[in-house]
């Protein structure tokens, strides 16, 4: 019976040209999305230099990089207007460093010398402090009396947060558990829309009034729900090539983001009134539940409150699984509380629409 | 078939819908619920179908308590609501052959349902393209699926054209004949009249009168009966007079009548169930 009112809900969902274009759309453009994303990591910061005394010690020591690194970080120009002129044109460099002639005899008489740096707009103004203090190195490498013969730099790393050391992640790898959970949340929309026409078009008591229990009604629209938004995500993760990766730990956590989300359409379904406050509440909802994501996408924007967010342990244990070979032992916790939060909220939303039979 | 004692409901904000109603309804009987809006029959006919708990008074349905049914007794008991509730995405062969997948035991060929009330031309067609008098054929039909013993109908003749709604009381005389019970919920005395066998009304959640129509007609309405005619040919203004009905053959005056005028209209003058109900209630029907 749970059978055949999921198969009816499905084809009543692709009958609905509305969802049925949304959700082919929604998939295609996620995964375009996907595509379009560079998948590797740019590390070179490019530092352009124009060195007009070719005697200085700057000069052999970059000289000798290049040869041993070519491609690297250092491009050393002719002149100051080559330099500027690929500055402005090439886009591969963050800053120019340009070193006068005399900088070596006024460095050593101790005398002020002008260094001018050009920078890339944009560059924040911590990283051309970082540049102004390379420049006064460099100038004291010049002068032996100075900082160079005096100073010892003792460079330590520290690692913060996960040792991404040669493995840096690529924007279409944040990105990633951001699009899955997006393909999960927006079936919230569609879910709440098809539950609340059933409650008010007296379709679901049609049903509970033949042999189909209240129970089965509601556990066969919450697996209608799942299978819509597991559906998605499973040809989304597949086409993605990433289903390899703990394939049975990335199910479970898809089926438990499912459930949660199927809990917040029946909640949604019950408060609205029509397809018009379907589609307003739902947005009041899946904003913020899509808040989490972007925390992964640019982790320095996340702060301690994005973690209150039920779709937090969603889309981390997503991101842990997906893009750190994280196993079962990384994510318990994470999945615990998604298994305690999708109850709670399937429990909530079974109630709130329980209230309009 | 069906026996109600003191049934009385509260709804969980307090309001008291059902306040002891008494009633029983025999096997292959069509028994009317007749009441105003408000007055009880949603509730009682909810109970009944069991989508509202927590009643107080005693019900036996197919003699066993309602309490102790479990989940057959919608395999015996057949509903239809007053408001039309299909799919409107699905066509009208998709929905009832959906209802038909539901029940375990025999059921009726959709086609052959739908023959039944018309609609066999338009089976192939959604149900958004439905006029409201097709979609309450395909409830109507729909209640019949699974040939239940028992009907719950809920204004079944309602937003149907009159050639329609004729078709709908043949088939639920049909439904009597093949021995089943009819639970008819309305505010159409007309229709009472003609097809149910008692009728109870009800006010405030309480049954004021339970009685077959005819019964009804014949203590309240008056042994008289009343002749319009026109004393010649010409257009002069219709004329009326009132006799006892007992002794009719004997009153010269209407025989008189009879001999020397148009006659217009003779009619008995029992009284109607509106009237009976306005008369034994103090409210009316609307």
């Amino acid at each position: 019976m749970i059978g055949t009112l999921v198969v009816n809900d499905i084809k009543l969902f692709f009958r609905n040209r509305f969802f049925a274009i949304v959700t082919a759309i929604g998939v295609v453009f996620y995964l375009i999305i996907y595509f379009l994303l560079p998948n590797q990591v740019d590390e070179n910061l490019g530092m352009a230099f124009f060195i007009e005394d070719r005697e200085i010690p700057l000069y052999q020591r970059l000289i000798d990089e290049n040869d041993e690194n070519p491609g690297g970080d250092y491009t050393i120009f002719d002149s100051e207007a080559e330099m500027l002129t690929a500055l402005e044109e090439s886009g591969d460099f963050f800053v120019g460093l340009s070193l006068p002639a005399d900088l070596s005899a006024a460095a050593a008489r101790g005398e002020q010398v002008e260094l001018n740096a050009y920078y890339a707009p944009g560059v924040p103004a911590e990283a051309k402090q970082i540049f102004h203090d390379v420049l006064v190195l460099v100038a004291n490498t010049i002068n032996p009396e100075t900082l160079a013969s005096l100073a010892r730099f003792n460079d330590t790393g520290i690692v913060l947060g996960n040792d991404m050391t040669g493995a840096p992640l690529s924007m279409r790898d944040r990105f990633a558990p951001l699009l899955l959970m997006m393909i999960v949340i927006i079936e919230v929309f569609g879910l709440a829309t098809l539950l609340n026409r059933d409650v008010d078009n007296g379709t679901a008591r049609a049903l509970v009034t033949g042999p189909l229990r209240l129970h089965q009604f509601f556990v066969g629209k919450a697996l209608m729900g799942m299978v819509l938004a597991f559906g998605q995500v499973l040809l989304l993760s597949a086409v993605m090539g990433i289903l390899g990766t703990a394939p049975l730990l990335l199910l479970t956590t898809l089926l438990l983001g499912s459930l949660l989300m199927v809990g917040l359409g029946f909640f949604i379904a019950a408060i609205s009134k029509d397809n018009t406050s379907v589609m307003g509440w739902a947005i009041v909802f899946i904003i913020p539940m899509v808040f989490p994501g972007f925390s992964v996408v640019l982790p320095g924007l996340s702060t301690g409150w994005i973690e209150l967010i039920p779709s937090y342990f969603f889309v981390d244990s997503l991101h842990r699984i997906i893009n750190f070979g994280a196993g079962r032992a990384d994510v318990a916790g994470n999945l615990a509380l998604l298994l305690l939060v999708g109850a709670g909220s399937m429990a909530v939303g079974t109630a709130a629409i329980l209230r309009k039979f | 078939m069906l026996s109600v004692e003191s049934l009385a409901y509260t709804y969980p904000e307090g309001t008291e819908a059902v306040r002891g109603v008494d009633f029983a309804i025999e096997q292959g009987e069509i028994f009317g619920f007749l009441g105003p809006s408000g007055a009880g029959k949603s509730t009682t006919q909810k109970v009944l179908i069991r989508l509202l708990r927590g009643f107080q008074g005693q019900i036996t349905v197919l003699g066993k308590p309602l309490n102790e049914w479990d989940d057959s007794y919608y395999e015996q008991v057949g509903v239809a609501f007053e408001l039309p509730n299909h799919y409107q995405k699905l066509t009208a062969r998709e929905n009832l052959s959906l209802f038909r997948t539901l029940y375990s035991g025999d059921t009726r060929d959709p086609a052959e349902l739908l023959e039944m009330v018309g609609l066999a031309e338009d089976a192939n067609t959604r149900l958004s393209q439905f006029s409201k008098g097709m979609q309450m054929r395909l409830n109507f039909v729909r209640a019949l699926i699974h040939q239940p013993d028992l009907l719950f109908l809920d204004e079944p003749t309602t937003g149907l054209d009159p050639v329609n709604g004729q078709k709908i009381k043949e088939i639920l005389r049909q439904q009597k004949e093949e021995g089943r019970t009819i639970f008819l919920t309305t505010h159409d005395m007309t229709v009472a009249d003609q097809i149910c066998d008692r009728v109870a009304f009800i006010v405030d959640g309480k049954i004021t009168l339970i009685d077959s129509p005819r019964n009804l007609r014949l203590q309240h309405g008056q042994r008289r009966v009343r002749v319009e005619y026109h004393k010649d040919e010409t257009s002069s203004p219709a004329q009326h007079a009132e006799f006892p009905l007992d002794g009719l053959a004997d009153s010269d005056q209407f025989l008189n009548i009879l001999r020397t005028n148009r006659i217009e209209t003779i009619h008995t003058q029992e009284a109607t169930l509106e009237d009976i109900f306005i008369q034994t209630t103090g409210r009316s029907l609307t």
